[in-house]
């Protein structure tokens, strides 16, 4: 029987979870954490931006941006389900779509990002992850962009209630940064993948 | 490469439509696939036919629509000319009525504009949206 080398089965869904040994030293162990800190924190960021489409947060949000700590836990323990009408509403007002696809996109939005933060928590499907949320945050910017230029008095839903108040450019910078980080991420970790599968496998 | 990274991103996608489709099912009594209306905020030809006089009728639609014909009694308060509307709404509005928009179909915005910024800017309460708008209206009249 022909057995085929480790080396060479192509890596599917799961990602290396140590880094090629070249050069390694103190530089390339920093490296790494500061990578791995940038995947955990856009990964929170995501984590965040579903659950506040998800639950209730209004008041927790709000009592933690007041410094109200102890109000926060009492929130914390009241938490429900947010009415996904809301955001669905936030869809539609950039009048793009139908109303029927704002309400699956509401239903279906908070729980994508999620799931995708997930992967990059836990390194699992981390480029479907990866790709996914930057082509989302580039569906977003460009839905905020046509907003802006037809005038319409939008809230984006990014951070639930906690981003109604944003202005054009704070949105516009938040989604930008968090799409170089994304891009950033991405480019990592292929060319780890490129480095670690010899090129006949790819 | 490049059908790894589709494939994982596929996983992804259906993992996440498990969830979003428990919701829709837990929601499902919630919020309306038809209109960004929810259901308690709509009402329909007959339920406002039935509230009579403590009904008030507001046409959300703009001027020429309404100057071609409108329910008998609204009144014109749409998004065109609101500063210049409103203050006749005010006039003749008081809280034991209940406020009736409409537009002119189930698909147009103006009725759920009007109502929104009545609740929000006259912080008004009892403001529907006249199911189907006038075409329902018309509908019924036959």
């Amino acid at each position: 029987m022909k057995e085929t080398s480790n080396l060479q089965r192509p890596m599917l869904n799961t990602e290396p979870t140590a880094y090629p040994t070249l050069g390694v030293g103190r530089s390339s162990d920093i490296g790494r954490f500061l990578w791995r800190i940038l995947g955990l924190v856009v990964a929170a960021i995501f984590i965040f931006a579903g659950l506040t489409k998800i639950l209730d947060l209004d008041h927790l949000i709000a009592d933690l941006q007041q410094l109200q700590f102890a109000n926060a836990l009492a929130d914390l323990r009241n938490v429900s389900l947010a009415n996904p009408g809301e955001f669905a509403r936030d869809i539609d007002n950039f009048k793009i779509l139908p109303w029927p696809v704002s309400v699956a996109l509401a239903f279906y939005v908070p729980w994508l990002e999620i799931f995708c933060a997930l992967g990059l928590v836990f390194r699992f499907l981390y480029r479907g992850a990866l790709s996914i949320l930057s082509a989302s945050i580039v569906v977003f910017t460009l839905a905020i962009i046509a907003a802006k230029v037809r005038g319409l008095d939008i809230t984006c839903g990014c951070f639930g209630h906690a981003s109604q108040h944003w202005s054009f450019p704070s949105h516009l910078a938040t989604n930008l940064t968090i799409l170089v980080a994304l891009l950033a991420l991405l480019f990592k970790a292929t060319s780890e993948i490129r480095r670690q599968i010899p090129f006949n496998s790819r | 490469m490049k059908s790894s990274i589709l494939r994982q991103a596929v996983i992804l996608a259906l993992f996440a439509l498990l969830p979003a489709a428990g919701e829709a099912i837990y929601f499902r009594d919630k919020i309306s696939w038809r209109s960004a209306i929810s259901p308690s905020e709509m009402v329909t030809v007959e339920q406002a036919r039935e509230w009579g006089d403590t009904a008030i009728w507001i046409d959300a639609r703009p001027d020429d629509e309404f100057a071609n014909d409108h329910v008998p009694g609204a009144i014109l308060l749409n998004e065109d000319r609101w500063n210049e509307l409103l203050p006749q709404f005010l006039a003749v509005w008081s809280p034991s009525k209940k406020v009736v928009v409409y537009c002119s179909s189930l698909s147009c915005n103006a009725s759920r504009e009007v109502a929104q910024r009545l609740r929000k800017e006259a912080q008004l309460s009892d403001v529907f949206v006249l199911e189907g708008g006038w075409e329902a209206w018309l509908k019924k009249k036959r």
